[in-house]
């Protein structure tokens, strides 16, 4: 076994940030838990969930995750680390392993205790690529796991990890019930503020307050009562008659149409990127200037605007602010320039007919989709390229998407305010098995570049950083545009005291009425 | 020269009646507007995002949508959208429905049966299902759009020309050519085709104004002529998401879609009722 020792940085910051986290995450944004209220806070969703398992990281259960379970570390909206389940969390010198300590006086909602052992259930789960779901790339990088005691576990690396991707994998993992790990389908098991009350499929969820929960004087509420409304207007109109407190989800538009009647709109660390995704096996864009042409070719400001109504952020990178990575520079570097696109056009050596030769794939489910699109064809033509939009639908949609049955396509891409690898996560970024270039991967460079920053410790994390930035956009396979917000609330000005998720999801136990 | 004859006296008939009259004369300066709209200093395809949902003004007198492109514009390109899929589909729907009508009308027995079992199965399906389920085989095209909307009107072209073959099969002028050894083929085309042509008249108008009303529906589906192909169902879908915002958007292109498709069954109603009426045929110069 590795010998361990304490790193004491670490150590300082997860005592620090236990006592700065009270502020950040236990009392959120202005209020103080004593001066707020409970009562029922009732939330408009616009999709019902589809089950209770943490590791399915289903948007569609974003609005449960963190009501019914919790961390074992949590990050504060700046993306620093903090206390959670596991209480101290130390590094190895080799950063071969991490040892956790637990809290000893948590119990799941069935009443069982949370200790080592019944973590080491969840861990399983998250190893097995069966079971472990959207968990299951994360803990990749783990080796093994040993219980040092009632609530103390070691996990051990496959190789050296980056501290950034260790708090990743932790603030991933939200222990299961080990009695209910089998029936997440239909129940949940989580330490959580709040506890299943009622389910009426395809209408409305029910949470009520854990009362034995382990974070002193929480949640405020007693009730959680998610209601689904099909349409996002009609989930506006509810917010605006009174009918309920908040919608969590809900589209950009609207959230800027209510911020300005009066209603508040909470904008999370845990943004999408928007990325023009580019197939770079297919003509003409196995041409390299061709696609870095893309990179100036891309109206960013006008995307922003008329797919998110300015709501998101124009970015040349697949980065929100809160990652180690993101480099504001590219964005201005790589700004809409119709000229620098036209020489890196030229120099490409394609005929105007060659440059037009594709569609731009479409989905036609999703209006953001559909007019940020014609955006990007109004763009081409005034350089010069005459394409056709191939607008499909749902299944169709998502088929072409991820087998690579496209020359282009815009797609949004998560995990970007993490550990930068953990981009790599999605299909178009994937360094192996990708399911759109397929192996061996057509761009060694980025693949080097991402296994550069998986193994860079010191002074050369940096270096790694900028390495890749500029490899992204020397490729060119996935042209970043914006920003923009997932799980988007829009809340009553009665309401106060929330908890911004550095993955956005909805977070319950801090929010009271004033 | 009978026909051109018979065309005249029709529109003559129509124009007497104000219903009809109103109508006919809206639907030619929308012909007119998608014919010409090349000509017209206007482009449907121009974004402005500095513009994008600005409410009516001098530049876009209609307002703009969210790409800042002019909504009159689109909406005279939309109308040539419409018309061109309700005279393609109104194509389709004739040159395989009047033949379908014919052949089973005249030859009755198995062929009747055959042509119109495909009829009742065709019927028994929703129009707008099925012309969903063709788009998905098909793809997302404004040809696709043509062919789903056409078919759908199969039905109601054979059910229409084989009642009227029916009718007529047995009247004397009938008999007596194949009694002068004419062929089956010079009956149907020659001889009963020409005496129902005032039945497919109102058929096509009604079939029109129905393939107008098909075109924009899948289009306010998502299943219509892909963007950015001007079309007054996909304005209607599109302006839905900006009824606060600019609630100004969906107006014109609902008038448009509303008033073409009432246009075209005025005018229908104004046919039958004049085809139908003795002496409004005898004055229309028409085959009797």
């Amino acid at each position: 076994m590795t010998k361990l020792k304490t790193t004491r940085r670490l150590f300082m910051t997860a005592a620090t940030v236990s006592v700065v986290g009270l502020g950040q995450l236990g009392f959120g944004s202005s209020a103080w838990a004593a001066d707020l209220k409970g009562g029922t806070l009732r939330v408009a969703i616009t999709n019902d969930m589809t089950n209770y398992d943490p590791q399915q990281f289903s948007t569609v259960n974003f609005f449960l995750i963190k009501n019914l379970y919790d961390s074992l570390i949590e990050y504060s909206a700046e993306g620093e680390a903090m206390p959670s389940l596991a209480t101290e969390w130390t590094i190895a010198e080799d950063n071969t392993s991490v040892s956790l300590k637990l809290r000893d006086d948590v119990t799941f909602h069935s009443g069982t205790p949370f200790d080592a052992n019944a973590l080491t259930a969840t861990l399983e789960k998250a190893a097995d690529p069966e079971r472990g779901k959207n968990v299951y790339s994360t803990m990749s990088i783990v080796k093994d796991w040993t219980v040092d005691g009632d609530h103390a576990l070691t996990i051990s690396f496959i190789r050296p990890i980056p501290e950034r991707q260790i708090t990743d994998l932790l603030q991933f993992l939200l222990p299961i019930d080990p009695a209910a790990m089998d029936s997440l389908e239909t129940m949940e098991g989580g330490t959580g503020a709040f506890m299943l009350g009622e389910r009426q499929v395809g209408q409305s969820v029910t949470l009520v307050r854990n009362p034995n929960y382990w974070r002193a004087d929480q949640p405020i509420l007693d009730e959680l009562q998610f209601t689904i409304f099909s349409e996002d207007a009609a989930a506006a109109s509810a917010l605006e008659s009174g009918s309920v407190d908040l919608i969590y989800g809900g589209q950009s538009r609207s959230a800027v149409r209510l911020r300005n009647s009066g209603f508040n709109v909470l904008q999370g660390p845990g943004k999408l990127v928007q990325v023009f995704r580019i197939n770079s096996t297919k003509a003409p864009f196995d041409n390299k200037q061709y696609r870095q042409a893309f990179n100036y070719l891309m109206n960013r400001a006008a995307i922003l605007k008329v797919g998110y109504a300015g709501l998101g952020e124009v970015t040349a990178l697949p980065w929100a602010p809160a990652n180690p990575a993101f480099d504001a520079s590219y964005t201005e570097k790589y700004a809409y320039n119709i000229d620098k696109a036209k020489e890196l056009l030229a120099a490409s050596g394609l005929s105007a007919e060659e440059m037009s030769n594709w569609k731009l794939l479409v989905n036609g489910s999703d209006e953001a989709s559909t007019a940020i699109s014609q955006v990007v064809q109004g763009s081409l033509k005034d350089a010069g390229i005459d394409i056709e939009l191939d607008v499909r639908q749902g299944a169709e949609f998502i088929d072409a998407l991820l087998t690579g049955g496209f020359h282009a396509v815009f797609g949004g891409v998560g995990n970007v305010q993490k550990f930068p690898s953990r981009v790599a996560t999605n299909s178009i970024y994937r360094t192996a098995k990708n399911p759109v270039f397929g192996d061996p991967h057509p761009h060694p460079a980025y693949v080097e570049a991402i296994a550069k920053v998986d193994s860079s410790f010191g002074e050369d994390v940096q270096p790694a950083y900028d390495n890749l930035n500029a490899v992204l956009v020397d490729e060119a396979f996935a042209i970043p545009t914006n920003s923009y917000e997932t799980g988007l609330i829009v809340a009553s000005p009665k309401l106060d005291g929330f908890t911004l998720d550095i993955d956005n999801l909805f977070v319950g136990r801090t929010v009271g009425f004033k | 020269m009978n026909s051109l004859r018979f065309m005249l006296r029709t529109i003559r008939g129509l124009m007497a009646r104000p219903g009809p009259a109103l109508s006919l004369l809206y639907l030619t300066v929308v012909v007119l507007a998608a014919a010409l709209a090349e000509v017209l200093p206007i482009d449907p395809f121009s974004q402005d995002f500095v513009m994008m949902l600005e409410g009516p003004s001098a530049a876009h007198w209609f307002g703009a949508d969210e790409l800042g492109r002019d909504i009159l514009a689109r909406v005279i390109y939309g109308a040539r959208t419409s018309l061109v899929t309700a005279a393609g589909a109104v194509a389709i729907a004739g040159a395989i429905g009047i033949p379908m009508g014919l052949v089973a009308g005249f030859f009755g027995g198995w062929r009747d049966a055959v042509l119109m079992r495909i009829v009742d199965v065709m019927m028994a399906l929703p129009a707008i299902l099925f012309a969903m389920a063709l788009i998905a085989v098909f793809g997302r095209s404004q040809g696709a759009a043509l062919l789903a909307v056409g078919l759908t009107g199969v039905p109601g072209f054979a059910r229409i020309v084989r009642a009227q073959v029916l009718t007529l099969r047995r009247r004397d002028f009938v008999v007596a050519v194949e009694a002068f050894g004419g062929t089956s083929g010079y009956n149907m085309f020659r001889t009963i085709l020409p005496n129902s042509w005032s039945q497919i008249l109102v058929q096509v108008v009604v079939l029109s104004s129905v393939a107008i009303l098909l075109e924009a529906a899948l289009a306010f589906l998502g299943v219509g002529v892909p963007p950015p192909t001007p079309s007054w169902g996909e304005m209607l879908r599109t302006g839905k998401s900006y009824l606060y915002e600019a609630p100004y958007y969906a107006v014109l292109p609902g008038i448009a879609l509303t008033l073409t498709i009432l246009s075209f069954d005025t005018i229908g109603r104004g046919l039958a009722r004049i085809l139908e009426n003795p002496r409004d045929v005898a004055a229309a110069g028409g085959p009797t």
